[in-house]
């Protein structure tokens, strides 16, 4: 079930009154409420992959119970690794596995039926990628005693299964969520509402933003030999604008989702485009999967010698490719992440002592130029990110480096469509110290001028959202 | 059991919840009521669908030749100037899959079915399907009573102005707001548009200088994948309209040398050996292969690069005309 269906539009109202309807001092009867709601959320998508979450779910949930349950330190190792073994090889059997397999034939030039191991005929199941991790943190944070684990299989099934943030994150720690399923939450009427804004924006930014800019990527990067250097450099920033409606609109409608159920989910976006440099970005851009990795990668590689800049740096390669790799078993991603972490490495060489300016920042000495400088850093490799192969990749740089006549840009451009993106800019960009620009419009206007505001959103929704496409992080 | 009665009714919720209950229920009436009023006026549109879906209705018994296709077939076969009775279910991006639906779902209904006539023109085989999420899924559920989701429906899938007000939107505005524009479409009973001259080549004049300068939309991607799915989909429409005894005209509609010259040779390669292998292959399909003829059709019978207009449409009808005489 997508957030922008008609069939999300029934399910939540429902879900949310027979959710409030027990009355907010029964925790358990809510609870179950939203596990089952989440079960038939997911189910909807496919039903054969409940098991997989609720095996999940149990696997992690046992082998928490199971380290605390023991003294014995290499019990408690025993119980996490394999807790480990068991996230990481389900995401490696549905995600890698034919990605290496494929790779490790064409190494070898062997053809199929020349090598023991075959592909599998598997499909991803959406959102594994995200909901693994979070059930793969839980164990690590209970093993490092950073959290106690929790006797309440209920509510650890609703932490796992958490629909609004389910099948996209935002990634949510366990010592952040877990909690909120033991408390008690009331009806807050202005978190609420608070909550239907969101999702409001998140929609506008999805349906108008991100589905209109998908229609020119797609058309541009289905045949890039066709379209010249402007048209391809015009593509690719549209692309940087159709995955960050896409994502972080889905964040603001699962965030407002949950406000709508009592619950705070993590902000997972912070205005990235304004970033100063791509480390700012990688701190403003899904933030969640950033901290994951810092937390669980980055941080246990560096630990041992905090001073040495050489382990420092292979940390950020290693952490920044694993990222890349976590959206998809593809080079184009692989690729993607190293270059990231070789632009934040770049980023943090000193040009002289006690200065901490980076190099490739020096020429432009324009401050209010770094964000603009960051934006085309990221919006270019971002082409990596959307291309098919890196040959594609290759080939749109190449083209646009060759400033080739754009004869076609005129049928790219809507103005519709850029008169939208510029107001969610700029809106964006006035109220960007609030979680999102709706937020708390209550204090400082009228009920009638907010009323117009709304309908006018959802007028605009209506009649220009794009064709319908899929959130582009479901398939990671 | 009273209890739970009790907990879900709407004594349940407290000030607040029903507070905000009834603010939603005001905030939102408007919106019902203008979508209410919207979809009205949609469904009396005279849009193409709507009058081949009504004619559909009315002719069913007499229809011999079902037209499928994209807009190529959309534009270039007028029913009105066939020989023997027939109906044109092409639409814009109208995919193998969605004309295979669309025959299945309406052949119970046309007793006389003799003849398909379908385009298999230079991409088709390499595009992909559209998603079960196609917003003309509900456009062929509402005019040809055909399900092309593969699951059931439900009442949503049978509004219309819904499934791309975008579009509905532009077209309400023609219709009650714009009557007096010039190059309004004029659809005759079975649908087809007599008035289909303004596009890219008369906006540019016929200039063959202009024209061959002009910016168009082609693709040029190879997809082996796609082409490999999409020709076992194929196959399997032929296989089914052998098994209804239908006599099938494959046609490659006609193109305008521009077009022609940037075709990837390689999927013009392809999509022509799995012609010629369906030749063989069949005996009840014969070819209409109009794709490079630049004898028959002019300039100016070109709507643009790859649609034909009214007058390309008459051409192209007298040669499927002649095709049919060819079978018979």
């Amino acid at each position: 079930m997508l957030f922008n269906s008609f069939s999300f539009g029934l399910f939540l109202p429902i879900t949310l009154l027979l959710y409030w309807a027990v009355g907010f001092k029964r925790i358990k009867a809510q609870n179950f409420i939203l596990l089952a709601a989440s079960y038939f959320f997911y189910g909807l998508w496919d039903w054969r992959f409940l098991f997989l979450i609720i095996a999940s779910s149990l696997v992690d949930y046992f082998a928490a119970l199971a380290i605390k349950g023991t003294e014995n330190a290499n019990r408690q190792k025993m119980f996490l690794y394999g807790s480990i073994v068991w996230n990481l090889g389900v995401l490696f059997l549905f995600k890698y596995y034919n990605f290496f397999i494929d790779e490790f034939a064409l190494l070898f030039n062997m053809q199929q039926g020349e090598y023991a191991f075959s592909t599998l005929n598997l499909i991803l199941p959406v959102g594994l990628s995200f909901y693994t991790f979070q059930t793969m943190s839980y164990t690590i944070d209970v093993y490092k005693n950073r959290i106690a684990p929790t006797k309440n299989l209920l509510n650890f099934l609703g932490f796992v299964a958490f629909f609004p943030q389910l099948v996209a994150g935002p990634i949510e720690k366990a010592s952040d969520l877990l909690p909120q399923f033991s408390k008690q939450r009331s009806f807050d009427t202005t978190q609420v509402k608070e909550g239907l804004r969101q999702i409001l924006w998140g929609l506008f930014k999805k349906m108008v933003i991100a589905d209109n800019a998908a229609y020119i990527v797609n058309m541009v990067y289905a045949s890039p030999e066709n379209y010249g250097s402007l048209s391809l450099l015009y593509a690719s920033v549209l692309f940087f604008l159709q995955i960050y409606g896409d994502f972080s609109g889905y964040s603001d409608i699962a965030i407002g989702t949950a406000k709508l159920f009592g619950f705070k989910l993590s902000k997972n976006f912070n205005i990235p485009y304004l970033a100063k440099s791509v480390t700012e970005f990688w701190q403003r851009w899904h933030i969640t999967l950033t901290r994951w990795f810092t937390d669980y990668v980055y941080f246990p590689i560096i630990q041992k010698n905090l001073r040495s800049n050489v382990r420092r740096n292979i940390a950020i390669f290693l952490t920044m490719g694993l990222i890349g790799l976590w959206h998809g078993a593809d080079w184009t991603f692989l690729v993607f992440g190293i270059f990231q972490g070789f632009l934040i490495v770049l980023e943090r060489i000193p040009l002289r002592n006690n200065r901490r300016s980076s190099f490739y920042y020096k020429p432009l000495k324009m401050k209010p130029l770094f964000p603009l400088f960051s934006a085309l850093i990221i919006t270019l490799s971002s082409i990596l990110f959307r291309s098919q192969n890196i040959n594609d990749a290759w080939l749109i740089v190449q083209r646009i480096l060759s400033f080739i006549p754009s004869r076609e840009i005129g049928i790219l451009l809507n103005k519709y469509f850029l008169t939208f993106t510029v107001c969610m800019l700029i809106a964006e960009i006035l109220t960007r110290r609030k979680d999102f620009p709706l937020s708390r419009i209550d204090r400082y206007t009228r009920s009638p001028i907010r009323w117009v505001i709304y309908y006018m959103l959802i007028f605009i929704i209506f009649q220009y959202a794009g064709f319908k496409e899929e959130f582009i992080y479901f398939q990671f | 059991m009273p209890d739970l009665k009790r907990s879900l009714s709407i004594s349940s919720f407290n000030k607040a919840q029903r507070r905000f209950l009834k603010d939603c229920a005001v905030f939102f009436a408007p919106v019902i009521i203008v979508y209410c009023v919207l979809e009205i006026l949609a469904l009396q549109l005279p849009i193409n669908y709507k009058i081949v879906g009504e004619y559909l209705d009315s002719h069913s018994d007499k229809i011999m030749l079902i037209g499928l296709g994209s807009s190529q077939v959309k534009c270039g076969f007028n029913p009105a100037l066939s020989n023997v009775s027939a109906i044109n279910l092409a639409s814009s991006s109208q995919h193998h899959k969605e004309d295979f639906l669309i025959l299945k779902g309406t052949i119970d209904r046309l007793p006389n079915l003799k003849y398909v006539l379908f385009e298999v023109s230079y991409m088709h085989l390499e595009l992909p399907y559209h998603s079960k999420d196609y917003w003309k899924n509900n456009i062929y559920l509402k005019y040809y009573g055909v399900n092309t989701f593969e699951r059931n429906t439900y009442f949503k899938d049978r509004l219309v102005y819904l499934s791309y007000p975008r579009f509905f939107s532009s077209k309400l505005k023609d219709y009650y707001l714009l009557s007096n524009k010039t190059n309004k479409s004029e659809l005759n009973e079975y649908g087809f548009d007599t008035n289909n001259y303004y596009g890219t080549f008369q906006k540019l004049h016929y200039d063959p200088d202009q024209i061959k300068n002009q910016f168009f939309k082609i693709y040029t991607r190879e997809n082996l994948d796609i082409f490999k799915s999409n020709t076992a989909y194929l196959y399997k429409m032929l296989d089914y309209m052998q098994a209804k005894k239908l006599k099938v005209i494959i046609g490659t509609m006609p193109l305008y040398k521009n077009y022609i010259k940037r075709r990837n040779p390689s999927v013009v390669r392809r999509r022509d050996s799995v012609l010629s292998v369906i030749l063989k292959k069949y005996d009840n399909v014969v070819l209409l292969n109009k794709e490079t003829d630049t004898v028959h059709f002019k300039i100016k019978d070109f709507l643009n690069e790859n649609h034909l207009n009214p007058d390309g449409a008459k051409k192209f009808t007298a040669l499927v005309n002649q095709k049919l005489d060819s079978l018979n």
